[in-house]
């Protein structure tokens, strides 16, 4: 009987192991590719362009967009844009701490309870991240606009001027960004407190005595992965954040994402706009490199999820 | 096939003619041929598998982990291609033929039910893709159901079964296809050790009835001996032996084989002289069919045919040896004696005779027809 | 003594933290009813905002805009979606780390980016061919692009999950190609498939920043219509129009609810 040789028999597997992958990938790949790729990488070409008459991009090639981003204008320099980049780094350094330290205890608190309500209570936490974004944004200015029994509050104590509301402001943003992103850490602690043993932190106690020993050594360390991952989904969306600052934040609670939508939808400087997003795209994946790094460092061996 | 599981049901009795009748018309021998199968540069799974199973018979592929048994069976069920040589089953060669169109039917280790689908419809998933019509596909889950007594099993949801009773479902699950060999891979390997020995005995009792080739994969070599026909074992891709249970433990084909059946009384051969040979244990006087063991082989003295007691019968060899430890097991009693520095266990079933303490000086007789030399 | 007090606090800081997701949501939701037209004191009740929005062709088309959007786009990311999540479990043992990252390349990218750069791609496209006019299309585009993860990711876990030796059984019981599909891979799979719908229609409605920056001058969805009413300057029929959207959440979340309580585990 004809006899095939190994050599063909495994070309031919592997031929169609390939087109199986290329088959059932492909469309997607394609896809991302076609939409998000090659936009991307335009957008990048686009901020190495020079701002033609209508904020449409044109040749020649220049680092003008760079220049202007650093506050480099016809009138010399001016510090608003640097104004809005630290200010966007401190939002999401503090909205990120905020977040971390409401989010602990809350999933702690969750994962203490019994286990019939525990999903019931996730679900309570995550429901209003379902809303809307600009829903959930527009009950905040509702909450602190001018004349609201809050602002009202915080006038009485003194804390703002009269008839000021407590939007806009920074700290309308801060809050709004806390209240978004609530959700995105609890759900990742939350999944490294169940993962936790609860004899081990008994057994700690029973080893370091001091409650804050048996954390710092049992409990922190294995709920680093959580941690991790919930700075990840909150700080990397936080800085890039458009909608809450745009309602809340006025004009001098911009953020490096309103700097670059200006630059679009009013049509002024397209390659503005995109040198602002390399700058955002740039401190997304060294956030995320750092993070992977830290968790492979600190997580003991079990790697960061993003 | 129907009729064959309706005459199963009227006459329960392995002679029934009907039953030889159909056996013979149903089952299938196999004929695998130089089969060759690598993964990666240098993992050999399969070295030049040379083997016929006979039509009808319970035959088992046994060895340690990793010596290509599994990779036998999935060559045999269409799952893995071998790299080089050829499969035929019956008359028909399958070497290429994808598993979906071989009438080979495979009970997995995992039992591999289905999950989103009931009893019922994981009985009747194989007769579904064939394209049998609902009613016929009933009727045959109900028979093979009532065969194998399975109960109200069968309106079951899967998650909703003990182990031993997937195990079951899985078999009925391939055994309702009627296919032309059944393969199984470890089945009872995940069941606790009384349900095991009884499901080994049920599995026996079911395949004579059939009539059907089983090729049973195992690494237990009890479990190998109780059910088989026949056993190969295996070992880093080749075949050490083939043959009926009592040959493949009463007569090893090498030390392999008799160290994997479970014997631990295997000495070197030094020399040897006509039918008498010189290991550590002394010279002893061999039978004429004892094998041809040089130095360099070994020879093999199954613990349990050895006899402790100062009357030697006339022609037996005679050892001297110490008892060093006892373990008392109820039916018999394992005695680990050292002979000449070596240790050498001794079986004897519990009888009432005397029992021997540690330290105990004895007499063992050795008679020569139950000694084997054994390649090395 | 010490851990009851402890727990207590704990309580309190739950209900607390409860109270302030929430409080945002029943202050648009009870300002809607709001006889006067402020957001800053009650009146009295009045569903004559809701009225108002029977008659606003405005909110009506925005609200089809919407639905067309998020059902179109999650059930075209659910066939694409699908694909690559069976590709990225049957080729696991392949070196495939190009494709995890192009597929995490949607979920990491900061919204703004992601809008922004389709856009610009668009307007760019659009001017030399005449393609990809911004409107429903190309929102619909923008959306599959970030939908296609999480379905990929949702499928690859659920196949992950199953017994291997699942697929080698369908195989064993003589099912084809096509019928593996039919008879075993689909309906394995459509739970994780339902949930990969809904957490797509759920990524489409709640998505603005991606619609509005690859939207056109016809196809405003709900999420681009209160804002611009919110630009403008606030009206109440927003409070009533975000109050029903606020309801249609409530309404899913009791439904993922039973539905999770139904299935034990």
């Amino acid at each position: 009987m004809p006899r095939i040789s190994q050599h063909v028999m495994r070309r031919r597997a592997v031929v169609a192991e390939t087109r199986h992958l290329l088959f059932s990938v492909g469309p997607g790949v394609i896809w991302i590719i076609l939409f998000l790729v090659l936009p991307s990488a335009y957008l990048m070409g686009v901020a190495f362009m020079t701002n033609g008459p209508y904020g449409l991009p044109q040749m020649p090639l220049t680092l003008e967009a760079f220049e202007r981003l650093a506050g480099f204008g016809f009138l010399g320099w001016s510090p608003g844009n640097i104004y809005t980049l630290l200010r966007s780094l401190w939002q999401t350094l503090l909205s990120t701490t905020l977040v971390v330290m409401v989010a602990y205890p809350i999933a702690y608190y969750i994962t203490t309870c019994r286990e019939r309500w525990r999903p019931i209570m996730l679900l309570a936490v995550v429901v209003p991240s379902w809303t809307n974004q600009v829903i959930r944004t527009f009950g905040w200015m509702n909450l602190l606009a001018p004349g609201t029994p809050l602002s009202e509050l915080a006038e009485g104590l003194g804390l703002i001027a009269p008839n000021m509301g407590l939007y806009p402001s920074n700290f309308a943003v801060t809050l709004g960004l806390v209240y978004n992103f609530l959700p995105f850490m609890v759900l990742p602690l939350y999944a490294a407190f169940e993962k936790l043993d609860h004899a081990q932190v008994e057994a700690a106690q029973d080893l370091y005595a001091s409650p804050l020993g048996a954390f710092r050594h049992a409990v922190f360390p294995q709920t680093l992965p959580g941690l991790l991952a919930g700075i990840v989904l909150v700080a990397i969306p936080a800085f890039g954040m458009y909608v809450i600052p745009e309602l809340l934040g006025g004009g001098k609670g911009m953020m490096l994402g309103n700097l670059v939508a200006t630059q679009f939808s009013g049509g002024s400087n397209w390659p503005l706009g995109a040198a602002g997003a390399i700058l955002m795209l740039i401190a997304t994946f060294f956030g995320l490199f750092a993070m992977r790094r830290i968790g492979k460092r600190l997580g003991g061996g079990e790697e960061v999820v993003i | 096939m129907s009729n064959r599981m309706s005459a199963e049901l009227a006459e329960h009795s392995d002679t029934s003619p009907t039953d030889q009748e159909v056996a013979t018309r149903k089952a299938s021998s196999i004929e695998l041929h130089s089969l060759h199968k690598r993964f990666g540069a240098d993992a050999v799974a399969l070295d030049g598998v040379d083997l016929s199973i006979h039509a009808g018979e319970f035959f088992t592929l046994l060895g340690p982990s990793g010596c290509g048994k599994t990779t036998l069976l999935r060559i045999l069920a269409g799952l893995e291609a071998p790299d080089q040589g050829t499969l035929m089953v019956g008359d028909k060669e399958l070497t290429e033929v994808p598993p979906h169109r071989r009438s080979v039917n495979t009970v997995f280790q995992s039992y591999a039910l289905f999950p989103h689908l009931s009893v019922r419809d994981n009985l009747a998933f194989g007769l579904k893709m064939r394209g049998l019509p609902a009613a016929e596909r009933d009727a045959r889950v109900d028979e093979i159901a009532a065969f194998i007594k399975l109960g109200d099993l069968v309106e079951r949801r899967v998650d909703q079964l003990s182990g031993g009773q997937r195990q079951r479902i899985a078999l009925a699950r391939a055994l309702v296809c009627e296919p032309d060999v059944l393969l199984l891979d470890e089945p009872l390997s995940a069941l606790d050790a009384g349900l095991r020995s009884q499901l080994q005995v049920e599995l026996q009792r079911l395949q004579k009835r059939l009539g059907m080739t089983f090729v049973f994969v195992t690494h237990d070599q009890d479990e190998a001996m109780v059910m088989s026909d026949r056993i190969a074992v295996l070992d880093s891709g080749n075949i050490q032996q083939v043959g009926a249970p009592s040959e493949v433990y009463e007569r090893p084909a090498n030390a392999f084989v008799a160290r994997f059946m479970g014997h631990d009384n295997l000495f070197p051969i030094l020399a040897r002289d006509g039918l008498r040979v010189q290991s550590d244990l002394g010279w002893l006087e061999l039978h004429k069919h004892a094998g041809q063991g040089d130095a360099g082989d070994c020879l093999l003295v199954r613990p349990e045919t050895l006899e402790i007691g100062d009357v030697v019968p006339e022609g037996y060899n005679r050892l001297a040896g110490v008892v060093q430890e006892r373990l008392y097991r109820g039916s018999r009693i394992e005695y680990v004696l050292e002979v000449n520095g070596q240790s050498l266990m001794v079986v004897a079933s519990n009888l009432g005779q005397q029992v021997h303490q540690a330290g105990d000086a004895v007499t063992i007789s050795v008679c020569p027809e139950d000694l084997v030399t054994v390649a090395a | 003594m010490n851990k009851r007090l402890w727990r207590r606090g704990l309580s309190a800081f739950w209900w607390l933290t409860l109270f302030f997701l929430y409080l945002p949501l029943a202050v648009v939701v009870l300002f809607s009813f709001n006889s006067a037209n402020s957001s800053a004191s009650l009146a009295g009740f009045s569903l004559r905002w809701y009225q108002r929005l029977l008659g606003n062709e405005q909110i009506l088309s925005a609200f089809a805009n919407s639905m067309v959007l998020a059902v179109v786009s999650s059930l075209v990311a659910l066939g694409i979606g699908c694909l690559i999540g069976y590709g990225m479990y049957r080729h696991r043992h392949r070196k495939l780390g190009w494709l995890i990252v192009l597929i995490y390349l949607p979920i990491v990218l900061p919204d703004i980016v992601f809008g922004i750069s389709e856009m610009a791609f668009f307007v760019q496209i659009h001017e030399a061919t005449g393609w990809l006019r911004p409107g429903l299309g190309t929102m619909i585009i923008a959306h599959v692009t970030f939908q296609i993860p999480f379905v990929a990711l949702i499928v690859y876990s659920r196949f992950v999950g199953l017994d291997p030796t699942l697929f080698e059984a369908a195989k064993d019981l003589y099912a084809t190609p096509f019928k593996r599909v039919q008879h075993f891979m689909l309906p394995t799979i459509k739970p994780a498939l339902i949930s990969a719908f809904f957490l797509s229609f759920t990524l489409s409605i709640d998505d603005f920043v991606i619609s509005f920056f690859t939207a056109g001058p016809e196809s405003a969805t709900l999420p681009i219509y209160i804002w611009g009413a919110i630009k403008k300057g606030v009206s109440p029929e927003i409070n009533a129009i975000a109050s029903l959207m606020i309801g249609a959440v409530a309404l899913a979340a009791l439904l993922s609810l039973i539905f999770n309580r139904r299935r034990p585990a």
